[in-house]
């Protein structure tokens, strides 16, 4: 396991890509966010170059569409359980649902489903043991994260997660589970990133905020509900509904937009 | 412009201490002349250094085929964008020979922006007995002139000389990833990330733009050109890759735009066999008509498919180059190897061919006999006049003796520029900031049977 606060970025990442190659068996909605995860910190370090490699960047963005494409489908498929669920943003718990869920990464007996992704993944896996380092390693990368923010040309970060932590981290550790909240803001986000005017339709402060929880918060932790979610969902029907049930992870989709055009445009 | 004139006779020094490997010296392209007597190689350190293959003497009849250092240059350096701040790289993206017209021989070579045409002559003969300049070449004092002579030609060591002679520059707002001499050998291309350019090879000030997919605004960009290629006979013809798998065959009789294409090549996509990085796989990393003209060639990350211009359904084969990473994926996209652009190469007869793959081996696929053969390039297997041990990964189950496992694959040591000579079977490969060249006695087809020819460091 990770070594106490030692841990940064690229270990942790690693161990994340490791764990997917390794364990077939991974949920099908944690190997997406896991995937979902990297790229968006590649299009990070994409923007951070004077003249990031325009291949590369591409391949990278149409992978983080085609997640998004994949996500909103399935959003389809849970549209009823999806709404009145509340978010977590906060950066706090980020880095608990990624604290509690690392042992999925880690432990091999979350059931053989390679390739149904709808399979029930071994809800007992979740929370054998916390991992204080996986979230110290976490927060530093949050902490990363803010300081690119910080660096970017957004005029304003704009923080609000204070409240929600609050209110996140009342919150009983089950109810966290079995939430597919994260995974819905997330399809929620879609509405505003199919929109052809998001850009012009936000304000930069609203783009950036959150975009280092919304980075993490997703389904991470959320996988043993999903898929009873989606085997109960209807099928095939438009994410209407999610528009409202979020704010915060609608970000992550846009920052990735943001980045898509930045890292573009900044080649030209 | 650094422009060095070497003699063949630097063939020692320029061999280079092989435990220190700086990044200026990986090799970042190799490519046969069209008779196969020359292959040239560019690094990332911006050189380009010929090697030319040894002629058969009476004395030494075996001896024939190897390759020894011809000439070197520094053919770009580094540079600065100051309107961009961009620093542009010295690495040489892509050399092409220009078919042989004359006793010199001409080549392109480009990095990301800049492309140069450079002159490779021989000179072994000197004028002497000028009137009004010493043999420095310094001017006499004209009061020391009391008689004329006539100037004669003395023979002297042969020099190789390489001097620019084009330099064709700033049309490229994107990376350089191909340029293709056409069949007429007055026009070349190049292309970049989003367009394609059409130039003559006299004219440095104008080119023609002839392809151009980049959207009005970049945000809806999803698709970059990744290789490009002219036909071999057909002059009119042009084929380009893309990083969504699709080849497109232009014609440039239809329109001075080739914007709409003739030809779309593109594999229906396999919805079972579909997962997070697809469409990374999929990316067209080199494209290569075949000698025939008839086929062409594409080596995505996992596969080298072969298309016949006839059918733009599905490739006419598919063959798998390391199938074995298949369920290793998220590490390679999280190490960013699965980015990494593998080339691929016909042999003569258009029958053989060849791609890279990871540990230094490289593959080979029989297009007749379906055989393929897994081969490595290393110091330790390249023994002069030896035989090449085709190697084999283990995917599974019990791991044999000489078998290596895929977790013990050395993704660091990667095989990506291969180059086939034009009619023999003697190949060059580039591992790192080594040049393997191999050669089979033997037909092809009876073994594979590489016996490594020369190794340079």
């Amino acid at each position: 396991m990770l070594a106490k606060g030692l841990k940064r970025k690229l270990d942790y990442e690693e161990n994340m890509a490791g764990a997917f190659d390794s364990n077939p068996g991974l949920p099908y909605n944690l190997q997406r966010q896991l995937v979902l995860n990297m790229c968006l910190i590649k299009l990070q370090s994409c923007r951070m170059l004077v003249e990031p490699n325009l291949h590369r960047s591409v391949l990278i963005a149409n992978t983080v569409r085609q997640i998004q494409e994949d996500m909103r489908q399935e959003s389809g498929q849970q549209a009823l359980s999806v709404c009145g669920v509340e978010t977590y943003t906060s950066t706090q718990t980020g880095i608990e649902f990624l604290g509690t869920s690392s042992p999925v990464l880690h432990n091999p007996s979350g059931a053989d489903n390679t390739s149904d992704s709808m399979e029930n993944p071994n809800e007992n896996s979740l929370g054998v043991f916390s991992d204080d380092d996986m979230s110290s390693a976490i927060s530093s990368i949050l902490k990363d994260l803010d300081f690119m923010e910080d660096t970017s040309p957004s005029p304003c970060p704009a923080p609000a997660e204070d409240d929600v932590s609050v209110e996140c981290a009342g919150a009983p550790s089950e109810d966290r589970l079995q939430g597919s909240k994260p995974a819905d803001s997330v399809f929620g986000s879609f509405e505003i990133t199919n929109s052809t005017s998001y850009l012009t339709d936000l304000a930069f402060d609203d783009i950036f905020e959150d975009i280092d929880t919304s980075m993490y918060d997703t389904d991470l932790c959320l996988l043993p509900a999903t898929p009873a979610r989606s085997l109960s969902g209807t099928v095939d029907d438009v994410p209407k509904p999610f528009h409202l049930c979020n704010s915060s992870s609608v970000n992550s989709i846009q920052i990735c937009r943001v980045d898509f055009k930045l890292v573009f445009q900044r080649t030209y | 412009m650094g422009e060095d004139i070497d003699t063949r006779k630097i063939n020692n020094s320029f061999l280079r201490d092989h435990n220190y490997v700086t990044e200026a010296d990986i090799i970042s392209t190799v490519e046969f002349n069209h008779t196969g007597e020359l292959l040239a190689t560019g690094d990332k350190g911006g050189r380009v250094v010929i090697f030319q293959r040894e002629q058969e003497t009476k004395k030494q009849p075996h001896q024939q085929g190897e390759y020894n250092v011809y000439s070197t240059f520094q053919s770009h350096e580094p540079e600065f964008d100051y309107l961009k701040s961009l620093e542009i790289e010295e690495k040489i993206n892509k050399i092409r020979w220009l078919p042989q017209q004359n006793a010199a021989h001409f080549l392109l070579s480009t990095n990301d922006k800049t492309i140069k045409l450079w002159k490779v002559s021989e000179r072994d003969k000197r004028p002497e007995g000028y009137n009004l300049k010493d043999e420095e070449g310094r001017l006499k004092d004209l009061s020391t002139v009391t008689v004329l002579q006539v100037p004669v030609l003395k023979p002297m060591d042969l020099m190789v000389e390489v001097t620019p002679r084009r330099i064709f520059a700033n049309a490229h707002t994107y990376h350089i990833n191909s340029i293709s001499v056409n069949s007429d050998c007055e026009t070349y291309m190049s292309a970049d990330d989003l367009r394609i350019n059409l130039w003559h090879l006299g004219i440095t000030d104008r080119s023609f733009n002839i392809v151009d997919i980049k959207p009005v605004d970049m945000e809806e960009l999803t698709e970059v050109i990744t290789a490009a290629e002219f036909h071999p006979h057909h002059c009119n013809l042009l084929v380009y890759s893309s990083s969504k798998g699709t080849l497109r065959l232009c014609d440039m009789r239809a329109a001075a735009l080739c914007d709409k294409h003739a030809k779309l090549f593109e594999e229906p996509e396999d919805p079972s066999g579909r997962f997070f990085f697809s469409e990374i796989t999929s990316s067209v990393s080199d494209v290569k008509f075949s000698h025939s003209g008839r086929y062409m060639m594409t080596r995505d990350y996992l596969t080298v498919k072969v298309w016949d211009l006839n059918m733009e359904t599905k490739p006419i084969e598919t063959y798998q180059v390391h199938d074995y990473l298949r369920s290793k994926l998220c590490s390679l996209y999280e190490n960013d190897c699965i980015f990494d652009k593998f080339e691929c190469a016909w042999n003569g007869s258009d029958s053989v061919i060849m791609t890279g793959a990871y540990n230094n081996f490289f593959r080979m696929f029989d297009r007749n006999t379906k055989r393929d053969v897994t081969l490595e390039a290393s110091r330790e297997n390249s023994k002069p006049r030896a035989i090449l041990k085709p190697r084999k990964v283990c995917t599974g189950g019990k791991r044999r003796k000489d078998e290596i496992s895929v977790d013990s694959l050395d993704f660091n040591k990667k095989i990506l520029h291969t180059a086939w000579h034009p009619t023999e079977n003697i190949i060059a490969v580039a591992a790192t900031n080594n040049l393997y060249i191999f050669q089979d006695k033997l037909m092809w087809s009876s073994d594979y049977r590489f016996i490594p020819d020369c190794v340079y460091f």
